[in-house]
This record gives structure tokens, C-alpha cells and sequence, in this order.
């Protein structure tokens, strides 16, 4: 998408007076559709829609050995697939960067034991663990990919169910899993400290969040935050374009108050979700 | 992650004996214990203090420019070369590019490297990139690639932001264009005490919670950030752990300091570097 000098500028007046072109606030969020348990074959799944961006995500587990630098955690792995159906940008390797820094600013969301606590994930002390897959497929692609992303990992994550182990029998170095035959005995994930990103972009003089295409295309410079509780757990700049070091604090701020208030509503809506619900694409 | 079967990897499963070691020795909460006490970090530094730099620029001569980086024994050499054509592109496009690799060499860490790069270094390459880009004037490059390699012979922490620093030397050795003097900072948080420029052990400290009781504060982290300096602008700005805000601003302001000391020794080396060539 390209905007003329004329469009830039009614997206900055728009931006300076409050209001912008969809009718929102600076602080406002577009409207945001999510589903659950949408993936016969995954252990938890969500597919999320923000405005024209979908995003969908599913969890595998399998039993894996711990690092033995960390024979108490359990692993967290995350993968982005930036399907060539979103945009035809993504074709080839096109969407491989992309990906990367996807999956880089998840992991390094997820690293902090305070925000996603790995040792419930371990089996047995150095020998056994939990590996979970988290698997983003990009479906479309409407701006403002970080937030959407992460929202749909935690609740990816909020949904997954881990089999439930009734007894570990060690044989030599042998070790023998004993896995609860009935498939509905399994443990939930603790995620209410998991993180959620936010994209502050710099528009004018001013901060906005959940910026779309066309006003990703106006931004001196932006950054993500990820906010776990009150905390940060990640922040980093992306795109060309540098800040002030006032203006970054600003968008902090912005970022963690938002943030606080996407994560509650985001919890909201997940504890609301029922198992009989029927809608979505793939239903 | 898809492993180079032509080289030697070493066996499949070996791991660095230090690991033994370490669980019977030092662990990073007794380390962080000694160092509150004493007041003074191991190497006899302030917290907010950073290390010797030595910096030098033309290290490789087969490169356009090149500069050598050693923060402590951290060593990081990198090399800038010519600008050329960007590859497999059919359409023109008025910005140049840079392509930023960022690589440790298998021997530079307590855990051995591989020849690819893993993830870790393909997210350093990404912040390299990102933190040059805003320094480099694209658009005086229309249509070309500028490549930057750096190589860390040894890690003892902050090997980035010694990379960025050492990258800005050698695009300014390289004749490439450029808006400003760019220099990058690493600071370490744990329990609200802020380290600067940590070393690896330091790194460790920061990256992780502590369990016992008395600690209760839950601020852990490492924050990199890479400053221009005359228009004091951030061009790159990257934290991970577990930070507050408050802290996370006063963390901002130490780094913005502790540039500002790293400048006069960049501008130092750029002079250097002009004098010695006026003169042959």
C-alpha cells in the first residue's frame, strides 16, 4: 500500500486532533474476534481476527529431554509460518524475516520464569519434560501483527490441556511414562502472567496503538512492548526510524497502560468462553 | 534446527563439563550476594561504571572498512564491505539496504558454537540491523547493499552493543554516509541494582529470578540500547526479562549517560584515523 503526501497528511491531522480515519481514539483497539479449541488434532488452539489480520495458533506437546544446563524446565518453542496466502510478499523466502523476528520477540517474551513459569512443565528432574510447539500461522495479514500474535498465543496457551501423568517408572536409565488412559484428565496452563504485545507507533507528535496499514505508513518509528501484569517483559524498537528518549518513555507509558487493559479483557473474555459455543470458519 | 552435517559438530549429545562444576560452586544468587556486599563488582568496577574500551579501526585490510573492539575481554572484530548491487531483486527501489550478520565463533562462549547461526544470533544480527539502518543514510545508496559482518572472537558479555559500536567505525572507515556518531550501551538489572556493560557471569545474574525469601524484588533484565549522538536520538532499543517502569526509565537514563562517555572515544579513533591518512 502507498499513500500520497495528501492521505499522509489527513492521517496526521487526524492522529494530532484525537480522531482517527476509522473513528477511534489514540488509546482505541479495532475490534477483535477470537475463537478457541478450533484444532481437532492440537492440545490448545485459538484463532484470532483483528480487523483484517488472522491469525491462527496451535499447541503440540511432546516428551523431551531438559537442557542440562536447566534439568528443571520444561521447553517452550515458537514458529511462525508467514502464509503466502496473507500477502504475496510472504512468497518464497519473503516472509522468513519476518518470522524470525516474530518468533524471536515471543521467545524472549516468554524467557522470564515470571512470566511463563517452565518448571510445571518438567517431568522428571533432568531426564523428562514437556516440549510445547507453539505453531502462528499468518492467514492475513492487516497491520499490526505483534499484538494480534501474541493475543492469540495466550490464548492458545490458556486453552491447551496437558496430559495428565499418573506415575513415572524408572528402570535403570530407563524411564517409563505411565499416561492417564481417560482423554479428559489433563492439567491446565497457568498463563495469567503471560505476556501481550503492544505496537506504539509514533504519528506526528503523537503515540497511537494498533495501527493499521495505512498508518504503519506514517510512523517516524514505533516499538513493541510486551506487558506481563504491570511489568515489562520485553520491548523493543522495530522498523527504520529512531526516538527520542522522552518520546520513548511516553510511548512506555502508553504501551503499559494499554497493555494492563488488553490483557484484563482478554482474560475477560477467555474465562467467558464455553465449550458448545459454535462459530468460526472452521466449525 | 537443521545442523551442518558437513563439518564436525562434535558428538550428538556432549556437553561442557563446567556444568558439573558450576552446580557444586558459585550460582548466580550467592555471586549477586558477594558482589551487594562488597559494593564493587569482581573486576574492581563501580555498578554504573564501564569497562576499558579499546577500539581500533582497519583491522582487516581486504574489507572497505574494518574496526577491532575490546571491552574487557570481550573481543569483537568487524568488517564493512563495498556497496553492491542488492542480489536477486528485479525491481529498483530508491533506499539502499544493509545486510547485517552478527556470528560468535565456536570457541568464544563456555558452550561450544555452531558454524550456522542459531537463533540467538539471528535476533542480534535483526537489532544490529535495525540500530545501523537509522544511523546509515539509505538514501544516498539507491539500489545497493552495504554488508556488515561481525565476528566475536570472545564473549564476556555485552559482545552486541561492542558490535554496534565497532560497526559504526567501520561504515564511517568505509566512506559510507552517515547521519551521526552511533555508540550502543548494554546494562544489566537485578533487584534494582543497575550494572553496566555486564560481564557473561554478570549476564547470567541478570537473566534470572531469584527464589529466596529476602529477595523480593522481581526486577531481573538486560537493556541495550544504541544512541545518536548529536540528535540524542534512540535508534534502537531492546529490554528482556522482568522490569518495572520506574526502573526501566532510570535504566534509560543510566545507558543515555553512559554513551555520552563512549563518544569522545569513537570520535578519538574517527580522528585518528583521518590524520593518519592525510598523512601517508
Amino acid at each position: 500500500m502507498s499513500l500520497c503526501d495528501a492521505e499522509k497528511t489527513f492521517i496526521l491531522h487526524g492522529v494530532a486532533e484525537n480522531f482517527r480515519s476509522d473513528g477511534r481514539d489514540r488509546e482505541g483497539y479495532r475490534p477483535i474476534e477470537i475463537e478457541t479449541d478450533i484444532v481437532q488434532h492440537a492440545f490448545g488452539s485459538a484463532r484470532l481476527r483483528l480487523a483484517n489480520t488472522d491469525i491462527l495458533v496451535a499447541v503440540k506437546i511432546e516428551v523431551d529431554t531438559p537442557l542440562p544446563e536447566r534439568p528443571f524446565e520444561g521447553k517452550i518453542e515458537f514458529f511462525v509460518d508467514c502464509s503466502a496466502n496473507a500477502t504475496p510478499d510472504f512468497e518464497g523466502r519473503g516472509g522468513e524475516t519476518l518470522a524470525i523476528e516474530l518468533s524471536n520477540i515471543l521467545a524472549s517474551a516468554y524467557k522470564s520464569p515470571k512470566t511463563f513459569n517452565l518448571k510445571k512443565l518438567c517431568i522428571l528432574k533432568g531426564k523428562k519434560c514437556w516440549k510445547l510447539y507453539v505453531d502462528i500461522l499468518i492467514l492475513e495479514c492487516g497491520g499490526n501483527l505483534f499484538d494480534a500474535v501474541s493475543l492469540a498465543v495466550k490464548a492458545a496457551l490458556f486453552n491447551t490441556k496437558v496430559p495428565l501423568i499418573k506415575s513415572v517408572n524408572i528402570d535403570g536409565d530407563n524411564v517409563e511414562l505411565d499416561v492417564s488412559d481417560n482423554v479428559f484428565d489433563c492439567e491446565r496452563l497457568d498463563v495469567t502472567n503471560a505476556p501481550v504485545m503492544v505496537t506504539v507507533c509514533k504519528i506526528g507528535d503523537n503515540c497511537v496503538v494498533d495501527p493499521n496499514l495505512a498508518e504503519e505508513q506514517c510512523s517516524v518509528g514505533s516499538i513493541v512492548v510486551a506487558i506481563s501484569q504491570e511489568y515489562f517483559s520485553t520491548v523493543t524498537s522495530i522498523g527504520i526510524g529512531s526516538l527520542h528518549a522522552q518520546t520513548l518513555c511516553s510511548s512506555l507509558e502508553l504501551g503499559q497502560k494499554v497493555g494492563i487493559r488488553l490483557n484484563e479483557a482478554l482474560m475477560d473474555t477467555l474465562s467467558h468462553i464455553t465449550s458448545d459455543q459454535d462459530f468460526g470458519f472452521l466449525k | 534446527m537443521p545442523v551442518d552435517h558437513k563439518r564436525i559438530n562434535g558428538p550428538e549429545e556432549s556437553v561442557p563439563y563446567e556444568l558439573f562444576a558450576r552446580l557444586s560452586g558459585l550460582t548466580s544468587e550467592k555471586a549477586f550476594e558477594q558482589l551487594y556486599k562488597a559494593g564493587k563488582r569482581s573486576d574492581g568496577r563501580e555498578f554504573e561504571e564501564h569497562r576499558k574500551i579499546f577500539l581500533k579501526n582497519g583491522a582487516v585490510s581486504q574489507a572497505k572498512g574494518s574496526a577491532y573492539i575490546e571491552m574487557g575481554q570481550t573481543k569483537v572484530i568487524v568488517s564493512v564491505f563495498d556497496p553492491r548491487e542488492i542480489p536477486n531483486r528485479s525491481d529498483y527501489s530508491l533506499k539502499g539496504e544493509l545486510y547485517c550478520e552478527f556470528k560468535f565463533a565456536p570457541f568464544s562462549c563456555a558452550k561450544r558454537r555452531l558454524h550456522q547461526q542459531d537463533n540467538e544470533e539471528k535476533q542480534y544480527s535483526c537489532i544490529m540491523k535495525k540500530a545501523l539502518e537509522s544511523a546509515v543514510c539509505l538514501h544516498e545508496l539507491p539500489n545497493f547493499q552495504v554488508d556488515i559482518y561481525a565476528l566475536v572472537m570472545h564473549n564476556d558479555g555485552s559482545a552486541l552493543s561492542a558490535a554496534i559500536t565497532a560497526a559504526g567505525v567501520a561504515l564511517v572507515e568505509a566512506g559510507v554516509p552517515m547521519y551521526d556518531i552511533i555508540t550502543s550501551v548494554t546494562v544489566g538489572i537485578q533487584q534494582g541494582v543497575k550494572l553496566v556493560d555486564p560481564d557473561s557471569l554478570e549476564e547470567q545474574m541478570c537473566q534470572v529470578q531469584f527464589l529466596s525469601e529476602k529477595y523480593q524484588d522481581n526486577n531481573h533484565g538486560l537493556l541495550i540500547i544504541s544512541k545518536l549522538h548529536t540528535q540524542e536520538q534512540l535508534c534502537q532499543f531492546y529490554q528482556n526479562g522482568y522490569v518495572s517502569l520506574e526502573v526501566l526509565k532510570s535504566g534509560l537514563e543510566v545507558l543515555s549517560k553512559t554513551c555520552e562517555v563512549i563518544v569522545p572515544l569513537v570520535q578519538k579513533c574517527l580522528i585518528k584515523h583521518i590524520t593518519n591518512g592525510i598523512k601517508s
